[in-house]
Order: structure tokens, then C-alpha cells, then sequence
């Protein structure tokens, strides 16, 4: 096992609504490895997303993180202050969103965005951000960059919009890049380009990589390693071939099933029965157990903990223990 | 109408833009280009032309403003005899103390220009530092700032002006604008309260805090510079209703005799009604068509600022 870049101790963050406490991330101990990409698969509202801002401590009211602890670079981020998150945020973290067009401010040019990013976290010339601007905007695949960057970002598509975005995003070259469905806003051959470039990008700047998204297949593309998050919890974790080839746990065979493939005589798509529980009232125990098909009395019962199966290949499911 | 994409792409073709991006722009790249922006908005204007006649009275009526002692055909003093009908020497006739009409209508322009604009000024200036602060802080502040706007707002305006110009010992017309000022700013606080929670959940400032910003460069960078838009617009829009008010004001008197606005010149033409109609009608018709420029300007205005539809 490499050395850990990032690490999360029994995170928890929770949304205080009016209607009740919901429990977006309970508990959660992720670890990301120093250039690795890991993958944090789930569906809808299983808490991935309240995840990643909570690394940042993005969380705005009424959610809160509760507990927990956040470790990057042998510093608790969740200890830091106000500024020194700053300083975190955008040089060493930095995030990329799902609506890359909505992401960029409508009033400045793409260039001059970028160029602010640099201008938070560097000390660098007027005239050096320029260059710089151009050099990051040309990695990223943007034709033209020093035209282009003088444009504002509804004269870019989608596509390149997101481009720009990741720009941004490792401008500062970051040790840690958080997409969250970086492609999910985007057309199916521009989603393919976008992960190619991203695949390219880790090589390029060695930063890690936590990549969110619902679609199993799409993650796996750039993924070293897979967490599989329900109903705010971590249920299973491991490296590529441990998620594809020794599935363990109910919910990501039925994540798995849901892919479609190509050739094979599957007649229809596995649909999962049900819906994510609301995070206000789980169910009890596991919190998978009323859609899964191999649900014993336990299940109900008791929380199963994450146990180590294989090598670096962790469940929680009480089938295995 | 031409498919809105297509016809600003043709945009890129254009000698104008690309010979704004030529020079100037190498140096300043990331500045955003000003000269394309406006010159974007100025297109979309066009395309109304009741908003382009707005723009010609707004321009006229400025440019009359700033040479008014230049292009005005006497000083403003006596100049000829009371009351002369308009003839060849006095285009608008003169008035009971035989000052040149046309003069008193053109140094005019001044006064009234001077008097939208200030308090105009002084209510973007009044009303975005309540309206931000209610914003930003929320909680009892935003309470209590927005009651008072409201209060304010729900008080009739002419009586309230009429009550608080009345506090004011001297009445120059730089104490008008300050009552104006001081009245004017709740329905600015109000827009810009509303812009600035809107735009604080917009994706963009999300991202921005993700990159590291500061809340006090979010604000700069990222909100300020979306609400402008609206601002100008309303802006531009409450000018004419300043001109009026001081207008009436005036005429009820209440304003500043010895200033010479429109307003002055209307209230002592109102006196001769019957017998030197010229007196009130000039001033009266400078004040209708002035107006009416600023308001069909700023219609334009409002349709050619709108960021989300510019440049689509």
C-alpha cells in the first residue's frame, strides 16, 4: 500500500433541516494514496458529494460536520482555521464541478479566471500569469489558448467550458483534484474526452485524483482503486479487480448488474428495487438491508463494520464475517 | 428576426472587434475587454429603436448640459423686455423679468441633469451598502435593515419628501438631492439584498471558495460585478422620476426658487398661463421629452444589460 495523501477518520456530516437530522455522511474512513485515483461510486444522494465538500469544508448551513477527523499531509484539516483552509483550498485541494457552464463567472473572461486562481495561491508577474494562463489552457486542450482566453465562458461549449474548469482546478498545481461528475452535464463523446484528458492530466501533474460519480463504468476508466458509498456510509472498497472480479458486497453486484454491456445476452438491465432511504430515518442496521436479496435477521439488527476480506479490499456485510 | 447565435457570432467578423482586440488588448489581457462588451450591448440596443430615440434625447440633453453656456444665445440675466412672444432675437420668447427663454431652458438642462444623476448617486450608494450588509450578514441585521426599508417604502414619496425637505432650513437644490438621496435608496436596498443571496448560491461562487477565495474577494469579484447590470439599469430608470420630483417640488414650493431648473421655470410660467404661454411650455416640454428619453434608454437598456441573454 502507497503512502496516504488524504485520509478520513469517522466523518460525519450531518444536515440540521426542519424536518430532522440527515445524515449525509455517517462515519465515513476514506483514504486516498499519494497519486492514486479513487473512485467513490453511489447513487443519487448517498451522501458522495457532501463528502467531497466536507474535505474542503465547503459544508454551508444548516449541514455541519459533527465529528470526524480530515488528515492530509499529517495536518487535521478540520482543526485549521478560516485562512489557513484558504490557503488549502484551490492549491493543494481544488474541485471540479458538475455544471461547468454555471461554474464560471458570466462577467470576466475564461483567461482572467484562471488568471485569479493563480493570483491567490502565487506570487507571480502580471505578464508571467499571462504565459501561464496559456500554458494551462493549452494542456488541457483548448485550441488556440491565447485567443481563447479572452473569451467569456458562453462563448465556450460544455466541453470546453469543463476543460477550462479543470484548468483552473490545477492551475496551482494541487496534490489533490476532487471532480465531482466532472462528465455527468456532458454529451457521451465529450464525456469520453473529458476523462481521457483527466487520465492524461494525472500522468502529467501527479496529483491524486478522487473522482465521484453514480456510473460504475465510467469511473472505473481512471480509477486505481473503487469506494462504494450507500446511504452515507462507506460499504465497500478496493482496487479495481477486487470490485469487478471479487464483488462482495449485495449493493455493488447490483451496481455492477446495472451496467449495460455490450454482447452479452442480458435481456434487461438490473434494476435495483427501491430507492436510497431518506438520510433523516435509515433503516436500522445495515442500511441496505431492505433492498438486498441475501438480507439475514442480523442485517436488521446490528451495523456491519468494514472488515478486511482481501488484500486491501475492505466490506461491510455481515455475509462475510 | 435573426436567430440571436448566428447573428452575434458574425460578430467575430466584424472589422470593430477585431480591431479592438488588436492593440490595446496584447498589453491588458485580462481586463475584460470593455470596448467589446460595450460595444455588444450597444448592438443589442439597437436592435429597439424606441430605445436608440431614448439614447439620442439622453445624449442630446447631456451634450446640451456640458456647452450650455457655449451654444445658449445670451447670458442668463435681463437680455430684453418682459415677456416678448418667441420672435427671430428670442426663439422661445422671453420671461417676466425679460431673460431669453432658450438660455434659461438650455442652463436647464444642467440643474435637472445634475439633480438625477446626484441622486441617483446617492441612492445606488445609500442602497447597496444596506441591501449588501442586510446580504451578508442576515440574521437580526437583515431584520431590522430591511424593516426600515420597508417602512420607507410603504410611505407615499412626494408627501415624504414634501415632510422632509421641510427640516431643512436652507432649500439650495444640493439640499434637495440630499433629501432625495436620504429618501430614495429602500428599492435599490431592496434589489441588491435580493441579487446579492441569489448570486451568493450561484455555482461560479462555489467554485471560487473551492479555489480558496476570501468572502471579502467573493463579494468584489464575483457579486458586485454581476448586480451591475441591474443596478445601471434601475439606475437609469429612476433618473427621470429624481428630474420630476424636483420638478414638483418646485412647482408646489417647496424647491429652490433662485435655482433656474425646469422645475423654477415651469412653477413662474404657470403664473403668465394665459398671457405668455411660451414660458411654461418650453421648460415643460424639455422636462417631458427629457423624461421620456431617460425612461425608453433605460427599457433598452434593461433588455440589452440581461447577462443571460447577451451575446447568445
Amino acid at each position: 500500500m502507497g503512502e496516504a495523501l488524504l485520509r478520513t477518520n469517522g466523518l460525519k456530516t450531518h444536515f440540521f433541516t426542519a424536518e430532522g437530522i440527515v445524515k449525509a455522511v455517517d462515519g465515513v474512513n476514506l483514504r486516498i494514496n499519494k497519486g492514486e485515483a479513487l473512485g467513490l461510486v453511489g447513487e443519487s444522494g448517498c451522501g458522495k458529494s457532501t463528502l467531497a465538500l466536507s474535505i474542503l469544508r465547503l459544508i454551508r448551513e444548516p449541514g455541519k460536520i459533527v465529528e470526524g477527523e480530515i488528515w492530509f499531509e499529517g495536518e487535521d484539516l478540520l482543526r485549521k482555521s478560516d485562512e489557513e483552509m484558504r490557503n488549502v483550498r484551490g492549491a493543494k485541494i481544488s474541485m471540479v464541478f458538475q455544471n461547468p457552464i454555471s461554474s464560471m463567472n458570466p462577467v470576466f473572461t475564461v483567461g482572467s479566471q484562471i488568471a485569479e486562481a493563480i493570483n491567490l495561491h502565487q506570487d507571480v508577474q502580471k505578464h508571467e500569469i499571462s504565459e501561464r494562463v496559456v500554458e494551462i489552457l493549452d494542456k488541457v486542450g483548448i485550441p488556440d489558448p491565447s485567443e481563447r482566453m479572452k473569451d467569456y465562458p458562453h462563448e465556450y461549449s460544455g466541453g470546453m467550458t469543463q476543460r477550462a474548469m479543470i484548468a483552473m482546478a490545477l492551475s496551482c498545481n494541487p496534490r489533490l483534484l476532487i471532480a465531482d461528475e466532472p462528465t455527468t452535464n456532458l454529451d457521451v463523446t465529450i464525456q469520453a474526452q473529458i476523462l481521457e484528458l483527466m487520465k492524461a492530466l494525472r500522468e502529467d501533474f501527479g496529483a491524486s485524483i478522487l473522482l465521484i460519480g453514480h456510473d460504475l463504468g465510467v469511473i472505473s476508466e481512471i480509477s486505481d482503486r473503487i469506494g462504494v458509498m450507500y446511504a452515507g456510509k462507506l460499504v465497500e472498497y478496493s482496487d479495481l479487480a477486487g470490485i469487478f472480479e471479487k464483488t462482495k458486497h449485495p449493493y455493488t453486484q447490483a451496481l455492477l448488474e446495472s451496467i449495460p454491456r455490450l454482447g452479452t445476452e442480458q435481456e434487461r438491465l438490473l434494476i435495483i428495487r427501491g430507492t436510497v432511504p431518506r438520510l433523516i430515518n435509515p433503516p436500522s442496521g445495515c442500511r441496505f438491508h431492505p433492498r438486498c436479496d441475501h438480507a439475514m435477521k442480523i442485517c436488521s439488527e446490528q451495523e456491519p463494520p468494514l472488515i478486511e476480506v482481501g488484500q486491501g479490499h475492505e466490506v461491510a456485510c455481515f455475509l462475510y464475517s | 428576426m435573426i436567430e440571436p447565435s448566428c447573428y452575434e457570432r458574425s460578430n467575430d467578423f466584424m472589422p470593430n472587434r477585431l480591431s479592438a482586440k488588436s492593440k490595446e488588448e496584447t498589453e491588458e489581457v485580462f481586463e475584460p475587454s470593455k470596448a467589446t462588451q460595450l460595444y455588444i450591448v450597444w448592438r443589442k440596443l439597437r436592435r429597439s429603436e424606441l430605445a436608440v430615440v431614448g439614447f439620442g434625447i439622453v445624449l442630446a440633453v447631456s451634450i446640451v448640459a456640458l456647452v450650455a453656456p457655449v451654444i445658449a444665445p445670451y447670458g442668463t440675466g435681463m437680455v430684453g423686455r418682459s415677456r416678448r412672444p418667441p420672435s427671430v432675437e428670442h426663439w422661445f420668447g422671453t420671461d417676466a423679468a425679460g431673460r431669453d427663454m432658450l438660455t434659461l431652458v438650455l442652463y436647464g438642462a444642467r440643474i435637472s441633469l445634475y439633480v438625477g444623476l446626484a441622486a441617483v448617486f446617492l441612492n445606488v450608494m445609500i442602497g447597496l451598502a444596506i441591501g449588501m450588509v442586510a446580504g451578508y450578514f442576515g440574521g437580526a441585521i437583515d431584520e431590522v435593515l430591511m424593516r426600515i426599508t420597508d417602512v420607507i417604502l410603504s410611505l407615499p414619496e412626494l408627501p415624504l419628501l414634501i415632510v422632509t425637505v421641510t427640516f431643512f432650513e436652507t432649500r439650495s437644490i444640493h439640499v434637495i438631492v440630499l433629501v432625495m438621496g436620504l429618501i430614495g435608496w429602500p428599492f435599490m436596498a431592496r434589489v441588491v439584498r435580493g441579487e446579492f443571496l441569489a448570486i451568493r448560491e450561484a455555482a461560479y461562487v462555489e467554485a471560487a471558495r473551492s479555489m480558496g477565495a476570501s468572502s471579502w474577494r467573493i463579494i468584489i469579484r464575483h457579486i458586485l460585478p454581476n448586480m451591475f447590470s441591474t443596478i445601471i439599469v434601475i439606475a437609469s430608470m429612476d433618473i427621470p422620476w429624481y428630474i420630476l420630483y424636483e420638478a414638483t417640488l418646485t412647482f408646489l414650493g417647496f424647491g429652490d426658487p433662485l435655482s433656474n431648473s425646469w422645475g423654477v421655470l415651469v412653477q413662474k410660467g404657470y403664473l403668465y398661463l394665459t398671457s405668455a404661454w411660451w414660458m411654461i411650455t418650453f421648460p415643460g416640454v424639455a422636462l417631458f421629452f427629457t423624461s421620456m428619453g431617460f425612461n425608453l434608454f433605460g427599457d433598452g437598456l434593461r433588455d440589452a444589460l440581461d447577462i443571460r441573454t447577451r451575446g447568445r
